[in-house]
This record gives C-alpha cells, structure tokens and sequence, in this order.
C-alpha cells in the first residue's frame, strides 16, 4: 500500500530539483514529511547551525496528491533520503548533445512519486518519471524512516528585520572573494553594511597573511523594509547564505531577515510559487561597536564544532534577556525575580556606544558571554533549550507552558524594559535629514530612562506619511 | 616498388575519427583491408568486440593491390594487422591542426575581425568542411609500417604506425539464426536509457524484451537504488520490434557504456539477441557525403544461475535453457 501518492509537472519537478540542490548544501540527507495537505522538506546541517525548510502545499505544488497515511500513523509521515540520488532522479535532462533535437525529445512530461512502507513491503520511494518521448523510468530508492529534527524560531524574540529583493543580495554576493568564510551584517544608521572575511590564517601576528576583507554598505533605500538595531553585528556562515541566496534569486522574490541578537538563531524566509522556504541560520556577533578583535573572539566560537552548540546554547540563554519588545511595550509578568537575581549579578561595564547606552545588559553581555569556552557548560539535568529539538516541540514555545526554570532563564529582563533603546535603525526615521537628531533625541531620552510615548507602530505610519 | 600494397585518400579525417573513436575501448585494434573498405575489429577479453567498418565511400580514392596472387588462388590474403588504435586516433587529429594555426594567424591581422566570440570553431574552416587538404592511409607492403600522410596548407605531415601481427581474434559467435529477438529503434533513445541507469552506477545491466508492453526494459540495481527504464510506449520508439519469447539477460554495464559514443553518432540502432545470450548492437552512422557506416558491437552476457530470480520465471521457453548450457565457456573468460 502506497502511504503517499503524487504527480509532478514538469515546472514541479524544476522547482524540487532546485530545493534539493539548496538542501544539498546544508546536509546530505533530506528529511521528508508528508501531510495530508503538505510536503515538507527539511536538511539540518551536521554541526546543527543551520537548518533549512522547503514546505510545498500539496495541492498547488503537485498536479496530484493523495496522501493515505500508515496504518501506525494517519496524520503524517516522514523519512529521509539521500539527497544525491534524487538529484540525479530529478536532474535536468536538457542539453547534453545540441546536434540532437533534445528539447522536445526528452523533456519530462511528468513525474509520479510513490512511498511504499508497511509491514511486508519494501520500503521504497518510488519515482516514474515519464518522458515526452515515450520512455518511462522508475527508480526506487530505499529509505530510512527517522523522526526529522525541526529547528524553532521564536518570532516574536526576533525584532530585527530586513527585507531585500533577492536580487540585491545576489549582486552583492558576488563581490566577496572566493575565500570568505563569514558574513557580518550590521548598520550605522544609513547604511546596512555585509562584511564577509575569514579568520582562516589568523596564527601568526603578521598583518599581510590576513585575507582580503570586503565590506559592502547598502543604502538603506534597497530595503524594501528595514528595521535593526545600531552597530548590532550578526555573524553568519556565508556558506550556508550563499546557497539561500543563489536559491531564492531563481525565484527573484524578496528575503526577509529576522533575528534578535548574536547567538540568537537568524530566519530568512521567502515565498517561492507554491513553496515557502525558512532558513535558520546561528549567529554569532556582539552587538557594540566594540573594536575589531572583539569580533574575533565571538567567531572562534563559530569555528569549534562538538562543544559549540552547547555554548551558543548557554550563551542564547542569558542573552534572551536582551532588550527586544518594547513594541509589545507590557513587560512579561513572568520575568521572575529569579532571572533578575541571576543575571543582575554581572554588573554590566558601561556602555561604549552612546547610542547604545540603554542597553545595558546589552553592554555586559559582550563583556560576559563573548568568552563562552571559559563558562562552564550548562548543568546536564537542565532541558535542552538548544535551536533544535525534535519533532514533537515544533510547535511555538508558550512560555507558559514551559517550566518555572525555564520561564526565569527565557524571560525578558525587566529592568531593561525601561530603558530600552529607540536607537535602532528605523528606515522611516533615518530616511529624513533628521536622522541624528531624532537618534540623538532618542539617545537623550533613553539615557534618561523616559518611557517611549508612542507606539512604534504609530511613529511608521506617520513616517511614511513624511517621506512622501 | 610503384605501387603500395594499400593506398586510400581521404579529404577529411573526420568521419574516420569519429567512427574509430567508438571502438576506442583497447589499446591494439586489428585492422582487416578488403576490396570493399577497412574493418576495424576491438576485442575486449572476448567478452566485448567492436567492429568499425570504413566504406571505400568515406575516400577519395581507395586502391588495393592484391597484386599476382590474385591469379594463384581465389582468395587472396587481404592485409590485415593489429595497430595501436590511441597513436592512429591522435595522428587523425592532427589534420586541420595546421589550419587553425593559419587562421588564428589571419585573424590577428584581420582589422575587421571582430574579437567576439572568437573562440567558437567557425562553421567554415577547413576542418569543418573537409576541404583545403589530404590525408592519404598508405601500407607499402605486408608487415611495412602504416603510413598515415597529412597534407595541407604547404605543410605535409607523414606519420608511420607500426604495425603488428595479427592476433585474428575469434569472433563472439552470434547465431543469427536463432535470434530471440530484434529491436530497431532511433540510437539515442537506448543511450536516453542508459543516461537514466549510469547516475546509479550498476553494476550490471539487465535486458527484458517480453511480446507485450513493455517490451523493452533496461533494469540496473546500484548503491542508490533499482533503475528500471522501459519503453513502453513501444510502438512509437521502437520502429521494429519482433520477439520470439520472453528474453532475460544480464551484462556488464561498464561494457554496454562504452559503446555509448556510438550511440550518440549514430543515427539507429537494431538491438538483437540470440537464444544464447550474444548481445548484438549494431549501429548505423550516417556520414556525410560517404553515405552509411556501420558499427557492430557485441557482448557476452553474465551466466544466469538457475536461482537467480530470472531463473525463477516459468515457461521460458527451451531456447534459454539451451543456451544457458553453452555460456559456462564464455562465462570463464569473461571472469
């Protein structure tokens, strides 16, 4: 008995064969999660740094899709496949030999995917391709039947947030050299600046041996929308970005960046035809303008691979504290004494940038949470609170439903509430003259500690209504 | 001595080099001259043979002196040796060389050539059209070297290939008579078959031919997966397709891949297979000018054990059965 039944155009067949080669770049296997109205197809990279989601709705992807369930599970079902030998399977067939006529001879005319599974069948996925000219080939492909690992990212944590035409990112990729291993995005208040380097060859003192360092700064006016926060520096693989990148310029659409802070995981996401894409990406970075060799240091995290995870863990916990809702403006009732105890241990250094001033936590966590390897691991007994968690935490985190614990490790620190920073970068507002006033007011006013009077939300609309 | 025992020119050397280039699987091809043109003959371990035959069309002229023995017995000794087929390939190449140097010197002085695209090879040089020089084949007497002469544009190359004894490989006997099956089809759909099955990497090939849908299947089982490529809108791909009974048989398809170039030149194919097994493909190329070449291949298959799952399949027919008593010979040497 087939669990899952579904037919491929020609143009479907393109667009999966595209999302594998993405996945390809993350992992060597691709998870596959069939719904009764979805298909979801997911990679999470071997150091679990990055995660990748391909969902295709069923009915708009597939010219036919029929979804029978297994007798142990009728909601979904899931497996993983090597995502090479779907490549070839799905690989274009165009081209090749152009004294022959291939065009109309060997184009798919479609495709049917079967997954067989249950007890006293093999288990096979099942693709018949069937081409124009009248040869059919099946291939069956043995399959390993494993609960995917899913990647959450809490949204509403995630208050930084770019939008940029994917071609715009594409052309900017093309500026870094071939060598560049990391990606630094951050902003000074007109530019959005992406640095790519390496720290490949940083043994050794000698400044020549250093590799080629590309900053690129894009006007603010490129975004289709934008609003990040001042000299927050997020750092991310370029690797992994240059595969996201290369994959959404097919579909030419917009990219949308949301994240909160470094250690924090980074989203991209984009619509394609019948296909969302998510991408979660870990970061690393500090968020003050903190001189050059600071940055370092939070990369050479980036370089460890076992024990990393772990510290970009810890790290993530003290860092969900930093200042991120002023727009959801109430402070979290949960935001217990216990994670004020904790993390008002640590006095913070002060601030060197003044437009960062009211972030105070903000100021110890680069001074604290920058030497991750020198902090003792998180206890074992504690639940993982890492980026990825299996199937069956994939739904939203509800604080409320987490532990008390947990609640004092996650929750926003109320202190900081008040003082939370209107410096950062709002395309409506730096897009007029007054830019460094209105940052400099700002700046007065947080250092002052005055409550923000207005809603962000409301300041947008009436800033829009200025530029014109 | 006036006369060479052999002598043919040709204006081009392209059709000869892409002819022989599909036998291009060892390293000693054994050439046979005849009145009626030249047969190149691949043996691979016996398991595999390539047969290239060069019309007397492909050249301008074609002479073959037989000479007095003509009159002392009606057969004649046709020359025949073996020669290292890489060394006659690479001296085919060199024609036209000469004329693209000739050219990349003109266009250096040419003021209106543009420096667009001038990578491309030009729809009219010289090596394109087959024009502008000669290349004569020339073999002075029996176990003399073979003598490969290029020229053009002034510059004359002479080339002399050693010439072996012949081996006079046995041919893959194929029982015409008892053909299980014979397929003609457009070549390039076999090869479209087999581009599904290389991804995969088999090991081994498996041809079905059944009288009824599908007719025609290529099955090959890889580290990835099972590949089964049949042809079962039949009657429009396949433009012959007789079959006298349900035929399994399995051959290496590293061996079947290396007749793929000919398949990408040629322009049919007849696919046929006697009740022992004898995978024979013979492929025609249509060269231009020189009318129509032929390509033959042949292939021993795998022994078919009696519990393989080929074997199990009953009402095989005793043609089969039979034949499977005859391969245990050829199996040996195939390993």
């Amino acid at each position: 008995m087939a669990v899952l039944n579904l037919t491929l155009s020609e143009d479907a067949v393109v667009a999966l064969r595209d999302a594998l080669i993405c996945l390809n770049k993350f992992s060597d296997d691709v998870s596959l999660e069939a719904q009764k109205d979805k298909l979801i197809l997911t990679a999470l990279n071997s150091s679990k740094s990055a995660y990748a989601c391909f969902s295709f709705s069923a009915t708009r992807f597939c010219s036919r899709y029929h979804f029978e369930g297994s007798s142990q599970n009728h909601e979904k079902f899931y497996c993983t496949l090597y995502i090479r030998a779907l490549i070839s399977i799905f690989r274009s067939r165009v081209g090749g030999d152009p004294q022959r006529d291939r065009e109309k001879e060997t184009l798919i005319d479609r495709c049917e995917v079967a997954i067989e599974d249950g007890p006293g069948v093999q288990s096979r996925f099942i693709a018949k391709l069937v081409f124009r000219n009248g040869i059919a080939s099946t291939h069956r492909l043995p399959f390993e039947v494993v609960v995917p690992v899913h990647a959450k990212f809490n949204r509403e944590e995630a208050v930084n947030h770019w939008t940029i035409p994917s071609r715009t990112l594409r052309q900017l990729m093309d500026h870094f050299g071939p060598g560049v291993e990391l990606l630094d995005v951050n902003s000074d208040g007109e530019h959005v600046k992406f640095t790519c380097f390496t720290e490949k060859t940083v043994n050794g003192d000698e400044v020549l041996k250093k590799p080629l360092r590309t900053s690129i700064a894009i006007e603010v006016d490129e975004f289709e929308d934008l609003k990040i926060e001042d000299s927050l520096h997020i750092v991310i693989n370029v690797r992994d970005f240059r595969a996201i990148i290369q994959h959404a310029g097919i579909s030419g659409t917009n990219v949308m960046a949301r994240y909160s802070g470094p250690a924090r995981p980074l989203q991209l996401t984009y619509p394609g035809d019948a296909v969302s894409c998510e991408f979660l990406l870990m970061t690393v970075g500090e968020r003050t303008a903190n001189p050059p060799h600071k940055t370092k240091r939070g990369k050479s995290v980036n370089s460890t691979k076992g024990p990393r995870q772990q510290q970009l863990e810890a790290a993530s916990r003290r860092q969900s504290a930093a200042p991120s809702e002023q727009l959801q403006g109430a402070p979290q009732p949960q935001a217990s004494g216990h994670a004020q105890s904790r993390l008002g241990g640590a006095q913070p250094p002060p601030p060197q940038h003044p437009m960062l001033s009211a972030g105070s936590n903000v100021g110890r966590m680069s001074a604290f949470d920058l030497r991750p390897s020198q902090r003792p691991a998180p206890p074992p007994t504690m639940r993982s609170e890492g980026l990825f968690v299996d199937d069956y935490q994939w739904e939203p985190v509800h604080e409320d439903d987490e532990e008390t614990e947990e609640n004092a490790r996650l929750e926003w620190d109320q202190s900081v509430q008040t003082a939370e920073p209107t410096s950062r970068m709002d395309r409506t507002m730096s897009d007029a003259d007054e830019t460094n006033e209105a940052n400099a007011d700002a700046t007065q006013a947080s250092s002052v500690g005055l409550e923000p009077t207005q809603r962000l939300s409301e300041v947008e609309r009436m800033g829009l209504f200025f530029r014109e | 001595m006036a006369q060479p025992l052999f002598r043919a020119v040709a204006t081009s050397t392209r059709p000869l080099y892409q002819l022989l280039r599909c036998v291009n699987f060892t390293n000693k091809i054994h050439v046979l001259i005849t009145e009626e043109g030249i047969r190149f003959s691949a043996d691979l371990s016996r398991v595999m043979q390539g047969t290239a035959s060069l019309d007397k069309k492909l050249f301008a002229s074609y002479h073959l002196n037989l000479g007095e023995s003509d009159d002392e017995s009606s057969q004649p000794d046709l020359p025949s040796f073996q020669i290292n087929l890489p060394a006659l390939l690479e001296t085919l190449q060199i024609f036209g060389a000469v004329d693209v140097a000739t050219r990349a010197q003109k266009a250096e002085q040419d003021p209106y050539r543009s420096n667009l695209r001038n990578y491309r090879p030009d729809a009219f040089s010289n090596q394109a059209l087959g024009i502008g020089g000669t290349c004569c084949l020339q073999l002075a007497e029996e176990g003399a070297p073979l003598s490969i002469i290029i020229e053009e544009s002034g510059v004359k190359t002479v080339a002399n290939l050693t010439t072996y004894v012949p081996e006079i490989p046995e041919d893959i006997p194929f029982d015409r008579d008892e053909l299980a099956y014979k397929i003609i089809m457009q070549s390039r759909y076999l090869l479209d078959g087999l581009a599904e099955l290389s991804p995969n990497g088999p090991k081994r090939l498996t041809i079905t031919t059944s009288r009824g849908p599908p007719y025609l299947t290529l099955a090959g089982n890889g580290d990835l997966g099972t590949t089964v490529v049949d042809f079962a809108k039949g009657r429009e791909l396949l433009e012959t397709l007789s079959v006298q009974e349900r035929w399994v048989q399995t051959y290496k398809f590293d061996l079947i891949k290396s007749s793929t170039e000919a398949m990408r030149i040629a322009s049919k194919i007849s696919l046929r297979g006697d009740r022992q097994g004898v995978l024979s493909l013979q492929f025609m190329v249509e060269v231009e000018g020189g009318g129509v070449s032929f390509l033959d291949f042949r292939f021993v298959p795998f022994i078919s054990h009696e519990d393989d799952e080929d074997g199990q399949e009953g009402g095989e027919g005793e043609g089969e059965e039979g034949g499977e008593g005859d391969e245990p010979d050829r199996g040996d040497e195939e390993l």
